[in-house]
């Protein structure tokens, strides 16, 4: 019988994944509509940060509140909180890194003011 | 329903959503315009949720082995950008 520490991690982890989920969609419709690539720029966040790094750490409260999963529970909960460690601050390093090769060797032929 | 039945059906629902997403931006690789920059931003989206993909697949199929590739995956991610960057600015790799 799960507990309810074990209910409230997992629906806890659930809203974060739908959270996630949300995110991912429509950072994926941004990708099409923004039509400059600094503007598209917004959206690779909406999509790393709130589509990747909010679902790992639902993923994590999910797999600790999962009994069911026996022991490796912990095993995937730390798994996911290391990734989304690593995604959140690795996605605006390298994010920063291409826009400003993009910005000094004029890659891109809009300006980053442009938003149309 | 019990716990397992719960997180099941919702993980269950949540696949075809982030299978919708990953279709989005792939279709979006194919649009113009489709600069080395434009390309990148697009495979970074969609491989950083991929990540988190890999890990809500592992509570699905109760199998601890796609952890490592989700964080692997992120590490290359990042390498992706610097290499590209790197590339763009000195038109060399290494």
């Amino acid at each position: 019988m799960a507990t309810m520490l074990s209910w409230i991690l997992v629906v806890l982890g659930q809203v974060l994944v739908a959270i996630g989920i949300a995110c991912d969609l429509i950072a994926a419709i941004l990708m099409h509509r923004l039509r400059s690539f600094y503007l598209r720029i917004h959206a690779l966040t909406v999509g790393s940060i709130g589509g990747a790094v909010v679902p790992l750490i639902g993923a994590a409260l999910i797999a600790a509140g999962s009994d069911f999963l026996g022991t490796y529970r912990w095993y995937v909960a730390g798994g996911a909180v290391v990734t989304a460690a690593i995604t959140f601050i690795m996605a605006g390093a390298g994010t920063h890194a291409i826009a400003r090769a993009v910005l000094r060797t004029r890659a891109v032929e809009e300006e980053p003011s442009s938003g149309a | 329903m019990d716990l397992e039945s719960w997180v099941t059906t919702f993980l269950s629902y949540a696949i075809p959503l982030y299978l919708l997403a990953f279709a989005i931006y792939v279709a979006r690789m194919f649009r113009e315009p489709r600069r080395v920059p434009d390309l990148v931003l697009v495979v970074d989206a969609l491989s950083y949720d991929l990540a988190a993909f890999l890990v809500i697949l592992s509570i699905l199929l109760r199998t601890p082995i796609t952890i490592p590739c989700a964080i692997a995956l992120v590490l290359w991610i990042y390498a992706l950008d610097i290499y590209v960057a790197k590339y763009l600015e000195s038109k060399e790799l290494g």
